[in-house]
């Protein structure tokens, strides 16, 4: 997985850091009163700065590249910190601008922060120190009897995580937050870093050991004791990768901790590494002088039986495990992000991108990009979706620029397959300054659905992901809150609010079926999945029955979906193997024929497999279609009498609204019922609704509105309170039966007069519409 | 023979009949002793340049043996190194195999997998076909 490049000796003494400028280029500080400069192009390096003799360096960091996904011109600076107590700020050029007097004894760290408006310095004596852009004292933040060895930014550069001793600290800007301390090693801790992607941070030490944390302080992570202490640990920009430096070790590990390959180069210690921020290239200050570069190759893409491996940085190798041909993709430039799925490879180089299709590797489309660094490729079935430094861009597979989705305050940096989800017709981005927020937008136009206004959930979301297939106006989200439950909603809210129902629990980890709406989930300690989610909006009770559940004790602890593709699963467990697992094809097959309405087919499909969760996902399938024949059969299958009957009782209804407004009930839709049989002018239906329902409040107030059947009202208020031996409290219906009197008998005839009369109107309805289909 | 008037008075004559103040004989041995105390010069001489040659000699030879014991030494030492390189090469070697073990590990989990994915699939075709 990693490949060390070259490394040079051309430092004198140990390197103490490094930093890159651009992709391929690379500033180096040694003990040895030098600054060098690597091109990594020509495979070059000059000497840029001889600083003083007295000045031994320690730290280096470029000032940030961009800001806020502005480019910025000035980012030419970079600041050193010394051993004599001091940072200077030094030009690309080489010429020292400024030198501040900052520490007693050395300065162990100093670090900008992400939009550039301050830096921090961490010195021997303890202290941890904020200035301004141009080196002007701003606040001690921090002091303590130890010497601080590292420090890093939070995510929003609006705290800091530093180390003191065994220990970590977080530290928020704000004096009046609270501070977060725990213990982290058994052994002094020497760095740390914090992604500000995935949020996570990572700490290694003299106890020998590299961990992953989150935000929160929480282990996530904790690797075996190496044979020498840990001495650097870095993230890569994007966050799925990170790089740990060791005594003649290099290793790369994935996110979640485990290693995806070892090196042992004869470097000595590696003090500190620096990712390119294409994140394809890692740099190393190494003990000896050398500066050691690496990259990563092997990376692997698979869908379907395609299986696709970067073997060099230019060149791929993909191959077609069903008749074992192979062949090679050759590249301009270095391959910085690809993805494989629905039948085509996307790659992006530095300055181009590559749209394969998986029917013809000889002829990519190419078009230039933008920017180069791209950071993430989002795929689905008509279209893609990248993401740089400056935007978000929808392509079609032709490569046509199909929509840029904007929102204020949009940091695309960020943004991971986590927090931004892509179908066919929409766009999904979790917000980052308000994480209960999720903007949508239409994928087509880049314009933000329906009125414009975000979704807000009432949690933190932490993942989000839409369906994949169906029509557009019944796009879903799912999404995964805080408390690590499962919600679905709609996307397109048709004016009336619609709810967002809760479907699961403790779900760790969650992803939708590419070619049908199937979504599957590990649900604390079992793998679920849910062949028709929507059965939560038509049929809330029914949605348990269309569940597939199965022990997933084979995924162990903490294992991650990767994707849903056909009938397959695959799962990334926490020690890094990949697992596969099964789903019956019959609820996709069963999801095709109901799409395509062919419901003869879906019931002779649900017979032949003669499984209740099947019937039941039919059930709640025609239901939501309206197709009353299927669903009685359905539920009579599953059991449910009571619903058959009143499905029964649905047929029998007169008039097509009626019968509309009951189903809308039978989902728990009692407000659309409603206003559904005042529109058609069903007045007494409409107060009859929430009477059986012992809705009283409401049927008196229709009623007294529309100045109809109020007597209704009050008689069978009157039974109710009979048949329960109660007393009228109500004071409406106090007030109200003062001046009317209950007669059963006209109660009846007028029932008798409304349906008469809806009965005709529908009856006059069908020979209308009978008539406009004759003609 | 009386004695001579003249080797009384300290004059001697010679075989050349030449007068002379110091008795032929003696002066002979003189002479001879002379010759000898040369011969003897000589010799030590030559025997000093012999022995200077034997020290310098044994001089080189201490020198070489010295170089060579240092050269010893330090075979020991490098010995004693590689002993130490071998064991440091070992460990890497070991943490090398340890991550190859990881991965196999993980193969083997990913194999087992799609091996009960298979049985799994298979059983599907096998009731399909029963059930039609």
């Amino acid at each position: 997985m990693i490949g060390v490049l070259f490394n040079n000796g051309t430092h004198k003494e140990l390197v103490s850091s490094v930093g890159w400028t651009t992709a391929d280029e690379l500033y180096s500080c040694s003990e040895d009163h030098q600054i060098f400069k690597w091109n990594l192009l020509t495979n070059e390096s000059t000497l840029a700065v001889k600083l003083p003799d007295e000045i031994y360096p320690i730290d280096l960091h470029w000032f940030p590249k961009t800001v806020g996904g502005k480019k910025q011109g000035l980012a030419e600076i970079f600041v050193l910190t010394s051993t004599d107590g001091k940072f200077h700020l030094a030009s690309k050029t080489g010429r020292i601008e400024k030198s501040v007097e900052a520490h007693r004894g050395a300065v162990m760290a100093g670090r900008w922060n992400y939009d550039g408006t301050a830096l921090i310095t961490a010195g021997e004596d303890g202290q941890i120190k904020i200035w301004s852009k141009s080196g002007m004292l701003r606040s001690t933040l921090a002091q303590q009897a130890s010497p601080v060895y590292s420090v890093t930014w939070g995510p929003d550069s609006d705290r800091i995580l530093y180390t003191s001793g065994k220990q970590l600290v977080i530290k928020p800007l704000q004096p009046s937050a609270k501070v977060l301390q725990w213990k982290a090693h058994d052994g002094v801790i020497l760095k740390v870093d914090w992604n500000s992607v995935n949020d996570l941070i990572l700490s290694g030490g003299e106890d020998c050991k590299y961990k992953v944390w989150d935000s929160y302080g929480r282990l996530l992570y904790s690797s075996s004791s190496h044979d020498y202490p840990i001495t650097s640990v870095a993230w890569a920009p994007d966050g799925e990768l990170f790089a740990v430096g060791s005594f003649n070790t290099l290793r790369l590990c994935d996110k979640t901790g485990w290693s995806y390959a070892l090196e042992k180069p004869n470097t000595g210690s590696v003090f500190s590494m620096a990712w390119s921020a294409d994140g394809t290239q890692l740099a190393g200050a190494c003990g000896n002088g050398q500066v050691i570069f690496a990259h990563v190759v092997e990376q692997r893409w698979e869908w379907k039986s395609f299986e696709v491996t970067l073997t060099k940085r230019r060149t791929m190798q993909v191959r077609n495990v069903l008749n074992d041909a192979v062949d090679m993709v050759e590249f301009r430039d270095r391959v910085i992000k690809a993805s494989l799925s629905h039948g085509h490879l996307v790659v992006t180089t530095s300055l181009q991108c590559y749209v394969y299709s998986t029917k013809n590797w000889n002829t990519p489309l190419i078009f230039d990009l933008k920017e180069g660094s791209v950071s993430l490729i989002l795929q689905a079935e008509r279209h893609f979706l990248l993401v740089d430094g400056a935007g978000v861009y929808v392509y079609s597979y032709e490569g046509r620029l199909v929509s840029t989705p904007k929102f204020p305050g949009m940091r695309t940096d960020i943004l991971n397959t986590q927090t931004v989800s892509l179908s066919n017709d929409t766009i999904a981005i979790r917000d980052k300054t308000d994480e209960k927020v999720i903007f949508l937008f239409e994928a087509l136009t880049g314009k933000a659905l329906g009125d414009g206004k975000p979704l807000t959930h009432k949690m933190e979301v932490v993942e989000i992901a839409l369906d994949q297939c169906g029509a557009g106006s019944d796009r879903k989200i799912a999404l995964i809150d805080k408390n690590r439950d499962l919600y679905l909603t709609s996307v397109r809210r048709l004016s009336r609010e619609e709810k967002t129902n809760k479907i699961g629990t403790m779900v760790h980890t969650m992803a939708w079926n590419d070619s049908a709406n199937i979504l599957c989930g590990i649900q604390d300690v079992q793998f679920t999945v849910w062949y028709y989610p929507n059965a939560v909006f038509v049929d809330r009770d029914l949605l348990p029955k269309t569940l597939f559940v199965k022990d997933a004790s084979e995924f162990s602890r903490t294992p991650n979906i990767l994707n849903y593709v056909g009938t397959q699963v695959t799962v990334r467990r926490a020690d890094g193997s990949l697992v596969y697992s099964t789903v019956s094809p019959y609820p996709a097959l069963l999801h095709e024929y109901t799409g395509s309405a062919r419901w003869d087919d879906a019931l002779r499909l649900c017979r032949f497999a003669k499984d209740q969760t099947l019937w039941a996902c039919l059930a709640a399938m025609a239901m939501a279609n309206r197709e009353l024949t299927t669903a009685e059969v359905a539920y009579a299958a599953i059991g449910e009498v009571d619903k058959v009957q009143y499905i029964n009782s649905i047929k029998d209804l007169p008039s097509k609204e009626s019968s509309l407004a009951h189903m809308l009930l039978f989902s728990g839709h009692v407000q659309e019922a409603e206003s559904t049989l005042l529109q058609a002018g069903l007045i007494y239906q409409a107060i009859q609704v929430h009477i059986n329902l012992y809705n009283w409040d409401r049927a008196l107030e229709l009623a007294v509105k529309h100045k109809t059947h109020v007597d209704t009202v009050l008689a069978y208020r009157d039974k109710f309170l009979q048949d329960f031996s109660k007393k009228e409290t109500n004071k409406r219906f106090l007030q109200y039966s003062e001046g009317v009197e209950v007669d059963w008998g006209k109660i009846q005839a007028k029932i008798e007069m409304e349906l008469a009369k809806e009965r005709e109107r529908s009856a006059a309805v069908s020979v209308r519409s009978s008539v406009a289909s004759r003609r | 023979m009386a004695k001579d008037p003249l080797a009384e008075a300290g004059l001697h004559f010679d075989d050349l009949n030449k007068l002379r103040v110091l008795d032929p004989e003696v002066s002979q041995k003189t002479t001879e002793l002379k010759d000898e105390c040369k011969d003897f010069v000589d010799k030590i001489g030559q025997f000093q340049k012999i022995v200077g040659g034997l020290i310098e000699l044994v001089d080189e030879l201490a020198k070489e043996a010295e170089t060579e014991k240092l050269k010893a030494i330090g075979a020991r030492n490098l010995l004693k190194s590689v002993a130490k390189q071998r064991e440091a090469q070992q460990m890497q070697l070991q943490a090398l195999i340890s991550e190859k073990k990881m991965q196999l590990e993980r193969y083997r989990i990913e194999h087992e997998a799609l091996s009960k994915v298979e049985a799994e699939q298979n059983e599907f075709i096998d009731q399909f076909i029963l059930q039609k």
